[in-house]
């Protein structure tokens, strides 16, 4: 049984045509590309018109056959201009097919031939026994499952859970070379970084990144549940409506609410340990990338480029900040990059770091631009992270809608204080991180708050995405 | 099943009040132990102290012959075991852990023959006995210490552990922190030390000493023969030291339990060994053996975390134990509690989640006791009746056998103004009358003074006026205590956190045969830890198609389905949904 791959071209092509994450990832390329361009290809590419139909055609660039009896299964790769994606095509009789597709019409391709008669064709990650034979061969057969969950589809990739035990994350959206995603968890994996969900098996084929396969764990939580949790104990604490006590408001005042950090501090569902505890894991994270990437010594240009790049004249914050001189500023290191309450996860066994690079075109869905890959100091990771608590805060405020009170207000602004603050220290206090941050604390807190507006800038530009 | 107790309640057409009480205490026995050596896997066990529950003779002091007369009521409450606190002969300078001769009984307590007869009656009403044994030392008065300490040559001389320094072993930790300075007293008539792990009061037995290891098995024999259904060891750990060790856990320690246990096993069939092992769980495991040392063994940790648990309104304190907790052989079980006679201990802990308890269930000063908090359930959280129904409903459903601890049923309280651990141990409250109905004594006679106070007070709260009060936390846990029952899964069935994705839900499920018959039955169990209301999401893909029927009212839930499965719970509210599929014929 040999399949009709060309009889498959055309149907892959306008398969991937219909994707919305195909067309999100064309409409941002060609943005990015530039007002003469005429798609993402024509900055390298030919600039007649003929060159421009060429560079925006779909073509497939590759075809292999993974499973040639039925159901079967193949990997295509198509060619947008510079684009490359990735389509996983399944074929079975078509009263198979349905029954495989449980009606999810949406996946189909169309009718093609294997060569033992006709079948359709489809993606093939929409089949349960296709997503289990994938799993088989990516990992070389060491590992076989029995259940499949899919996650929502985001841009860049698929994800699926096999029996709430693996994770499969198949990229759709490919990158020449080695991912960075991909390079990070194998190099964090490689130098003993545990904090993360342990890399199981890695794909990679036609010299893309294909896959990457992870142990799950069910169990873990976004770290913005626990913030929210915690903010939600708190904020229940403060009256509803300012009281009425037009005579002596101080001291109606001080009846209602006590000094806010204390009350923070007092507060049931404190989250200081857990900020504490993620300080530390942020810590372990930036001396295992350190191991894996190297180091450079920071200096004032270090911070200056990252301020520029995010639109701040940075001339105040280094003067406030003083001398930044090689050996006083700590190091440049590999980032994490997207570093915030998304990103990390609570497990039974501690803090676990996500989000290595998700979309490589977007940063990420949802936090902004990505510093993905760029040298940076570690308090720009701090940064993100305290912003992310700030923002935190702010939702559980405005989530009280009428409520919100100056009381829960001040009371949100201590939740921020004790929490960022047990961030910094669990990272400072965990060998060997504080000689990745400038030694002078003053300059420290300069340069974390000038990242931070720097985050807030970026925020009130693109709302939505935080 | 408890035909007398059901009777009595659908007889009165009401639950029992004061008059249908004392007839509970004389309803003939209803109920014959079952020949089972595995017992204590599904046992509710409720330990009680005996001067403390019930005073029979009215000279102030509960005794074993009060025990008797209100085994009635442990009968209907639904209690498997009794685990007493140590009656023997003693200067109660530790509670009666300094024990002065350990085939005695204190005469303020009864006599051996009321301890046979306890054993007997309460075997009658289908309901085990066990005892405190104090492993590793005696008190001070105990003839043996009088002996040994006389002289460096009598016969007992090497009994105890002597020493001409103090400073050996100076790395081995000391327990009691508050009073104690050393481990080494110096005795001035014998003119050495002698160690002691716990007070000064307490030196330890030499169990390098064969005759010491035979001595105490005699006395291990001598209550077993007189009808004790097993012992609660206590301070296991200790029993051995050596040079370059922390003295605690040695591989003597556990050579003599794997001795005390085959005594037991060839001659006393269906006993039971309960071992006090305050360590993690990974250590705590091997006082299980292979299933040849203890039967059960307390799951410390496990406890303050619950609290914190509630306290923080997120599930991670419990299910980071839950995942350090090791598999434990067959026919091994956990004893699981809530609150004791001690304090809440915090050793077991980090020191920052110290500090949070600390802060959070001992502001006052006078609640901390070691390193621990010496408070009661109610007033621990703040007498909220949701949250000890919670605490209950997982207690009764996490893996373990669960230990209550006297009127805790009741929701009593606890008077932190009392000394050392005093506070938690006042007497039972059973009536609004004199004394709580506990004792016909003058006041001043009294053990310990009775709760007095408006909000826990005998008063208040006394198990007269919450058996007449249908909707009482009494007639509650009773109700759940029958339900565990009928479902022994929640003994013997295995453990499976399940991920919700709200961090205030803990859910998980409880599987396995049963009783090992039967197909396999799964209850998923799901708790909401926070004061307000909760929804989660929680993956039940494996038992797609089960009709989820609450196992409390029997009413059907939605059928599980192919998406993750939704659940709703009130403040601190939960469910025991059996996922069994009623549906089907």
């Amino acid at each position: 049984m040999t399949l009709d791959v060309d009889a498959l071209r055309p149907l892959a092509r306008t398969y991937l045509e219909r994707q919305p994450w195909y067309q999100a990832t064309i409409s941002v390329a060609d943005a990015t590309a530039g007002p003469d361009a005429p798609s993402a290809a024509g900055t390298t590419g030919p600039s007649t018109e003929a060159g421009a139909a060429r560079a925006t055609a779909v073509e497939v660039e590759s075809a292999e056959v993974l499973r040639a009896q039925r159901p079967g299964l193949a990997r295509f790769v198509l060619a947008r201009g510079e684009l490359r994606f990735q389509l996983l095509v399944g074929w079975r009789p078509a009263a198979s097919a349905a029954e495989a597709l449980r009606g999810g019409e949406s996946a189909l391709l169309g009718p093609c031939s294997d060569g033992d008669g006709p079948v359709l064709a489809y993606d093939a990650l929409a089949d349960d026994d296709l997503v289990l034979a994938l799993l088989a061969h990516v990992t070389g057969g060491a590992e076989r499952a029995e259940r499949v969950r899919r996650m929502p589809t985001l841009v860049s990739h698929s994800s699926v859970v096999f029996d709430e035990r693996l994770f499969m994350k198949c990229y759709r959206v490919l990158e020449r070379g080695a991912r960075s995603e991909v390079d990070v968890v194998l190099r964090l994996d490689e130098v003993g970084f545990n904090a993360l969900p342990a890399p199981v098996a890695h794909w990679r084929a036609g010299g893309y990144d294909l896959a990457l396969v992870r142990e799950f764990l069910p169990g873990a939580l976004e770290g913005r549940l626990l913030a929210m949790t915690s903010l939600r104990d708190l904020l229940a604490h403060a009256p509803a409506a300012a009281p009425p006590a037009p005579e002596a408001p101080d001291e109606a005042a001080s009846v209602t609410l006590g000094d806010p950090d204390a009350e923070v501090a007092a507060a049931g569902g404190d989250l200081a340990s857990e900020m504490r505890r993620l300080g530390a894991t942020t810590a372990s994270l930036h001396l295992a990338l350190v191991q894996g990437f190297g180091e450079q010594p920071a200096d004032a240009s270090t911070f200056a480029r990252a301020l520029r790049r995010e639109g701040i004249d940075p001339a105040e914050a280094l003067e406030k900040a003083g001398p930044l001189d090689r050996g006083a500023a700590g190091s440049a290191i590999r980032l994490h990059g997207d570093y915030h309450l998304r990103r990390v996860m609570r497990s039974e066994a501690g803090w676990l770091v996500v989000g290595f690079g998700d979309d490589p075109l977007y940063g990420s869905t949802d936090a902004g631009t990505s510093l993905r890959g760029t040298l940076g100091s570690p308090l720009e990771d701090l940064a993100d992270m305290t912003f992310s608590l700030r923002m935190a805060a702010r939702e559980a405020l405005g989530q009280r809608g009428s409520a919100e009170t100056a009381a829960a207000s001040l009371l949100a602004d201590a939740w921020w204080r004790r929490n960022a603050g047990a961030l910094v220290e669990g990272y400072l206090t965990t060998d060997g991180a504080v000689r990745l941050v400038p030694a002078d604390p003053a300059t420290r807190e300069t340069l974390l708050a000038a990242f931070e507006s720097a985050r807030e800038l970026r925020y009130e530009a693109t709302p939505a995405e935080a | 099943m408890r035909p007398a107790a059901r009777q009595l309640v659908t007889a009165a057409g009401a639950p029992p009040g004061a008059s249908e009480l004392s007839h509970v205490e004389t309803t003939p026995a209803s109920r014959p132990l079952l020949d089972d050596p595995r017992w204590y896997e599904r046992a509710v066990f409720y330990e009680l102290l005996p001067r403390g529950f019930y005073d029979a003779n009215g000279d102030g002091v509960g005794d074993v012959p009060g025990i008797i007369e209100k085994l009635g009521y442990l009968e209907w409450l639904g209690v498997d075991c009794i685990w007493l606190l140590p009656f023997y002969p003693s200067p109660l300078k530790d509670g009666g852990y300094d024990v002065a001769d350990f085939c005695g009984v204190a005469p303020d307590c009864g006599t051996v023959d009321d301890v046979v007869r306890l054993v007997e009656e309460a075997h009658r009403r289908g309901i085990r006995v066990i005892a405190d044994l104090v492993l590793n030392h005696t008190s001070d008065q105990h003839p043996w210490f009088k002996e040994s300490r006389s002289s460096r040559d009598n016969p007992k001389a090497d009994w105890y552990v002597w020493s001409d320094t103090d400073q050996r072993w100076s790395d081995v930790r000391i327990i009691f922190l508050d009073v104690e300075r050393s481990n080494w007293t110096y005795d001035p008539v014998r003119q050495q030390y002698y160690w002691h792990r716990f007070y000064h009061h307490q030196p330890d037995l030499n169990y390098e000493n064969p005759e010491v290891r035979e001595a105490m098995l005699s006395v291990v024999r001598f209550w077993l023969d007189r009808g004790l259904d097993g012992f609660r060891l206590d301070a296991v750990p200790y029993l051995y030291q050596h040079d370059g060790a922390l003295g605690e856990n040695l591989p003597e320690t556990h050579a003599f339990l794997r001795r005390l246990r085959q005594e037991v096993d060839r001659d006393y069939p269906n006993r039971v060994l309960l071992a006090e092992a305050n360590q993690w769980p990974v250590d705590v495991v091997d006082y299980f053996g292979d299933g040849d040392e203890c039967h059960m063994c307390f799951h410390f940790p496990l406890m303050p975390r619950m609290f914190m648990a509630l306290r923080r309104e997120q599930r991670f304190p419990v299910t980071e134990i839950l995942a350090q907790t090791p598999d434990i052989p067959d026919g091994t079980q956990w004893g699981i509690f809530l609150r004791n006679h001690d304090e809440l201990t915090l050793e077991m802990v980090t020191d920052e989640e110290r500090d949070y308890m600390y802060a959070e269930y001992a502001r006052d000063p006078r609640m901390r006791r070691n390193l621990g908090i010496a408070r009661r359930l109610a007033p621990l959280v703040d007498n909220d009746r949701r949250v000890a129904e919670l605490l209950h409903a997982l207690l009764l459903s996490l893996p373990g056998s669960p230990v209550l601890y006297y009127g805790d049923e009741l929701l009593m309280g606890d008077n932190i103004y009392l000394g050392d651990r005093d506070g938690v141990r006042t007497p039972m409250q059973w009536t609004p009358d004199r004394n709580g109905g506990f004792s016909r004594a003058d006041f001043a006679q009294l053990v310990l003074p009775p709760l007095m106070d408006p909000v826990y007070g005998y008063q208040a709260v006394n198990v007269e006026a919450e058996m007449r009060d249908p909707s009482s936390f009494l007639h509650w846990l009773q109700r759940m205590l029958a339900v565990r029952r009928q479902h022994p899964i929640f003994a013997t069935g295995g453990l499976e956190v399940l991920p919700a994705d709200n961090p205030s839900v803990l859910a998980y499920i409880r599987s396995g045969m049963g009783d090992g018959e039967g197909p396999e039955r799964s209850v998923l169990c799901v708790s909401n830890l926070s004061r307000f209301a909760q929804s989660a999401d929680m993956s039940l893909a494996r038992w797609q198609g089960a009709v989820p029927v609450e196992l409390i009212g029997r009413a059907e839930f939605p059928s599980v389905g192919e998406d993750p499965y939704h659940v709703m719970l009130g403040p601190y509210g939960f469910y025991w949904l059996d996922l069994e599929d009623w549906g089907q014929p």
